[in-house]
């Protein structure tokens, strides 16, 4: 009975879809523009990460004018909401409706993960430039995908250095709290890893779920026996440690290393104040780098964003993009042959506010890890560097055949951080 | 002494949800809507909380301004969306659901997507030392509103004209408007208290658990467990829930750390099956 | 347009389009329209619930994302694809359903759809914390298409296969709608007093259709798993569920095509809005608000009330 009076509006509606749908199989134009796809999440829960990784890449590729080897570069931005199937769906509509010749930027592992796959499958080159860590995107294994670069990070390597930098102070014994999901069982376990390596050992491990409103009971729970805590707690979770942390008057009872400066990201630091003086962190970049090349990068970054200082997001998007600009000079404009694009990413090497960028042979990042501690600086609370760590690559402290040789992955030793036999167990 | 530490965070972080539960059960129990926008006047609550206390630094004018500009954006939803589907659930249910999408697409507009804390007001700063334990004075803050809170909503329902046309609202409209009683006024003022009671969870909660895109979401689902277990429509129920909540998750995550997601989805599991109506609901 | 006839007609026609469309278009509109093709089952299953049993349910997604977990999981950790995995999925999803309804049969109303919620919510949950098994908010890549004769990998052959499920599956609901067993849920949608009255067990009824509901939904959750080439936790969100309860809305409760256009439509706006705004989210709501307000019956709604005031004033 229905379907009698809807007969007519069923027709109407096929009828707008087919000229919608009709129109939208007309082909694109084609010129000499390069058009880089831009896939960053700017609504959701990543939206403030996705945003600040997108003034980033807009202000390098402003830099040089908006063009290069007489090429115009255009950017075309899609919003991924920091959800996987969104991401890959906006990385077919860059690719296959609005021509884009690379893709760049992805803040949610997630999505990456969603992405590289998409990216492989249909020779795309992926030029990963925001936070999305999981480190086997870029080693040997099955994720392993030839059109992929990635110029921001991966966890192990934010991490490994932190443990160097601890024992060189001393510690033996560490707690940690660390989000329990797959970056931060990873990261978490790079630090256990190279510290009993060195001769230390992780006495307590901790994992709240991501979101965890209450920390309370982990925090109530802190072995006071410990040299220090070891955090890694990405977002609001970052924010809501730091401050019971000292509600929980934990503050000069135990000394806070913080991997990748969750805790004491910029944004957070003026809400948290002073109680995080004092706070140890490690990240590939701090915003009081004192280089002229990071100077200049800070001063344009806080304008185009309201005053705000760049974390790591920022510097990531920025990288990124200057990668893909060499690339595309070193071809000539010429994106068509993909492999020869893939072979001139994976040749760069240039200076950049985070410090020295080059990429190892599975294209992935080479860059400087600084060691933090927050101090007043001119009356502003800020990270300040107190050691470099130059030349760290994905596998720090090994080299790739050593960090194969470990008989367990981090998959198989949450739980076990405490048995520095097992993270130190050999194939 | 762990113990005790355990017990005082669960009561605190029940207090919240109480607040939370409470606007929800209560706007159920007299007018049968089931009030998806509460986690947006939560959020939304807070954020304009977190602005007050930014431009005058008073924690006090935060807690007033936030609970009366919600209360009013409730009462402007309530007279001009609510009413008109009357005892209609579903189109009820769909308004405020599309409700909670605008607002949360608004605040995330308005306020931008970085996790913010409220500051703590300046007394409650610093904690109560007990031996080798510090404990927050801002969640002992919060147990002492809660109880207040709840001990005052339970006098004026039992002891006042008011609360007992609401539990006349609650049992039957029909009569209660043929005895006289304004309901529509009825209406009106429960469903912008309830607004304003979530609205004041979101201003205390947020030096605690901090505001961000999606905390309207996980306020919402949070208070569905309460209410859940307790039964919908009873003060009683929304605090022995947010109690039994509270201690449930906090005693869960200290124990049984690897089932820290579900140890709030176990009570209310359990209740659905062995009494689907709550511990205290009615109908 | 004449009756049996016209709607014949016009069935032809849509037919006819969607058998074309993939010849003309460009492969992500072809993708889209496979989109628009598997929501659309996903809105009919819940019109099942819905519009005819009068059960409006705020977790359908739980059953959507179980079925593609399912397959995620079968062929990821235990090697097991195409044939098995599918019905395994469907089997899956029913499953759930039944768990579920035995659960949130036992209220009305709005307990109903409260308990809908948590319940998927808890699926939900399951599936975002136990992430050695399914990822977490990573998700599953690296889904493949099953391979039943002939590759699905090219996405015109994948909409192909996609269009014949799909139609068969309506084809099938709009079967159980005519059946005696559709007609009594729609008398239980009218007054399950007067239903039980009669004599029918009613319990038994709205459990059949929240397990079929589910069946239905499975199989779409199944398609979009093998569509994306991925599964994850956003698959079980609350978010899904309420957009499925939207497009059946939007469409028109109770007539298995209206919301098989408010999917369509809904796909269409999603896509186009997101590109545009990064306010899909606000969109949406706006939409709920209007619909309710202006078109509580929704556009098949609106359209039948045009052809009764035009033709019976």
């Amino acid at each position: 009975m229905a379907i009698k009076r809807t007969a007519p509006l069923g027709l109407v509606t096929a009828g707008v879809v087919a000229l919608t749908l009709g129109a939208a199989s007309l082909p694109v134009r084609a010129d000499d523009t390069i058009k880089v796809g831009v896939l960053v999440p700017l609504s959701g829960n990543f939206a403030p990460n996705g945003q600040q990784t997108l003034t980033g890449i807009k202000m390098y590729f402003d830099e040089i004018g908006n063009a290069v080897a007489g090429h115009k570069i255009e950017l075309i931005v899609e919003d991924t909401q920091g959800k996987p199937d969104v991401g890959v769906t906006k990385a077919r509509k860059l690719v296959e409706r609005d021509g884009a010749q690379v893709l760049t930027g992805i803040v949610s592992s997630g999505v990456a993960l969603a992405v590289n796959d998409y990216s492989r499958e249909n020779k795309v080159p992926l030029v990963l430039s925001g936070d999305a860590g999981a480190d086997e995107l870029t080693m040997p294994g099955p994720l392993v995908n030839p059109y992929l670069v990635r110029t921001s990070q991966n966890g192990r390597s934010v991490s490994a250095p932190a443990a160097d930098w601890a024992y060189k102070q001393g510690w033996r014994k560490v707690t940690v709290i660390g989000s329990d999901y797959a970056g931060g069982v990873d990261t978490i376990h790079a630090f256990a890893q190279s510290f009993c390596q060195l001769g230390g050992q992780v006495i307590q491990e901790q994992w709240p779920p991501i979101g965890t409103s209450d920390f309370g009971p982990y925090l109530t729970n802190l072995d006071r026996k410990a040299d220090g805590l070891v955090t890694f707690n990405p977002g609001a979770d970052g924010l809501r440690l730091g401050q019971q942390f000292s509600e929980f008057g934990l503050k000069g009872k135990l000394t806070v290393l913080d991997i990748y400066g969750t805790i004491v990201y910029e944004p957070n630091l003026p809400q948290l104040g002073d109680a995080t003086l004092g706070m140890y962190s490690s990240l590939f970049y701090s915003p009081m780098i004192k280089t002229p090349e990071n100077e200049r990068f800070v001063a344009e970054f806080r304008k185009r964003s309201d005053g705000q200082l760049p974390a790591n997001e920022g510097p990531n998007g920025y990288v990124g993009a200057h990668a893909i600009a060499d690339a595309v000079k070193a071809v000539n404009g010429d994106l068509k042959d993909t492999m020869k694009f893939i072979a001139a990413l994976k040749a760069i090497k240039f200076p950049s506010p985070k410090g020295d960028i080059s990429l190892d042979k599975y294209g992935q990042v080479i860059q400087s890890m600084y060691i933090r501690e927050v101090e007043k600086v001119d009356g502003q609370l800020g990270n300040v560097p107190i050691a470099t760590y130059a030349n760290v690559d994905q596998f720090w402290p090994f080299t790739d055949t050593e960090f194969a040789a470990y008989k367990y992955t981090y998959k198989e030793l949450k739980g076990s951080l405490t048995d520095c036999g097992k993270l130190l167990a050999k194939k | 002494m762990v113990w005790v530490i355990h017990v005082l965070n669960g009561v605190a972080i029940g207090m919240l949800l109480f607040l939370l539960a409470a606007g929800l059960s209560l706007i159920y129990g007299l007018m049968k809507i089931l009030n998806l926008t509460h986690g947006s006047f939560y959020l939304v609550g807070g954020y304009i909380g977190l602005t007050v206390m930014q431009r005058t630094g008073s924690f006090v004018l935060a807690l007033i301004v936030a609970a009366a500009a919600v209360a009013l954006i409730g009462t402007v939803i309530e007279r001009y969306f609510l009413r008109r589907f009357h005892l209609d659930e579903l189109p009820q249910t769909l308004v405020t659901f599309g409700f909670l999408f605008i607002f949360a697409d608004l605040s995330l507009w308005i306020w931008g997507g970085d996790p913010v804390m409220l500051r703590q007001p300046r007394i409650f700063a610093g904690s109560l030392s007990m031996g080798d334990y510090n404990y927050p004075f801002y969640r002992l803050f919060l147990i002492a509103v809660g109880l207040v809170i709840a001990g005052g909503l339970w006098w004026f329902q039992e002891h006042t004209r008011l609360g007992t046309m609401l539990r006349a609202g609650v049992d039957d409209a029909e009569i209660a408007r043929a005895l006289g009683i304004n309901v529509s006024l009825l209406f009106t003022l429960v469903f912008a208290a309830g607004a304003a009671l979530a609205a004041l969870g979101g201003v205390l909660a947020a030096p605690v658990l901090s505001l961000y895109p999606g905390a309207d979401f996980d306020a919402l689902i949070l208070a569905f467990v309460v209410v859940i277990v307790g039964g919908l429509g009873s003060l009683k129920g929304a605090l022995v829930g947010a109690l039994l909540v509270g201690l449930l998750d906090d005693f869960g995550k200290a124990f049984f750390p690897q089932f820290a997601l579900f140890t709030v989805f176990v009570p209310m599991a359990f209740i659905l099956v062995v009494r689907p109506t709550g511990l205290f609901g009615r109908r | 347009m004449t009756g049996r006839v016209g709607s014949f007609v016009a069935c032809v026609l849509v037919l006819a389009l969607l058998l074309v469309l993939p010849q003309t278009m460009r492969p992500y509109y072809v993708g889209l329209v496979t989109k628009m093709l598997i929501f659309a089952l996903f809105a009919m299953s819940l019109d099942l619930l819905l519009g005819y049993a009068g059960l409006a349910s705020l977790g359908h997604a739980a059953f959507f994302g179980v079925a593609a977990y399912t397959i995620a999981l079968l062929l990821l950790r235990a090697g097991i694809g195409g044939w098995i995995a599918l019905p395994a999925a469907l089997a899956a999803s029913t499953v759930t359903g039944a768990l579920i309804a035995a659960l949130a049969l036992r209220a009305r109303g709005s307990y109903f759809l409260m308990i809908t919620f948590a319940l998927a919510q808890v699926v939900w949950s399951v599936a975002f914390g136990w992430r050695s098994f399914t990822g977490g908010d990573d998700g599953l890549p690296g889904i493949a298409r099953p391979n039943f004769g002939w590759s699905l990998d090219s996405t015109v052959s994948f909409y192909y296969f996609v269009l014949a499920v799909v139609g068969l599956a309506t084809l099938l609901l709009a079967a159980i709608v005519k059946s005696p067993f559709g007609r009594a849920l729609r008398g239980i949608r009218e007054s399950e007093s007067r239903m039980q009255a009669l004599g029918y067990d009613v319990w038994r009824y709205q459990f059949v259709a929240f397990v079929l509901a589910a069946a239905f939904a499975g199989l779409a959750g199944a398609l979009y798993a093998y569509f994306n080439r991925f599964v994850g936790t956003e698959y079980l969100h609350v978010i899904q569920s309420a957009e499925a309860l939207i497009m059946v809305i939007l469409g028109g409760a109770g007539t298995l095509i209206g919301p098989a256009i408010g999917a369509a439509l809904i796909v269409f706006l999603e896509d186009y809005i997101s590109s545009l705004t990064q306010h899909w989210l606000l969109v949406l709501g706006i939409i709920y608000v209007l619909v309710t307000v202006l078109a509580p019956r929704g556009l098949v709604g609106l359209v039948v009330d045009y052809r009764q005031r035009r033709f019976e004033p």
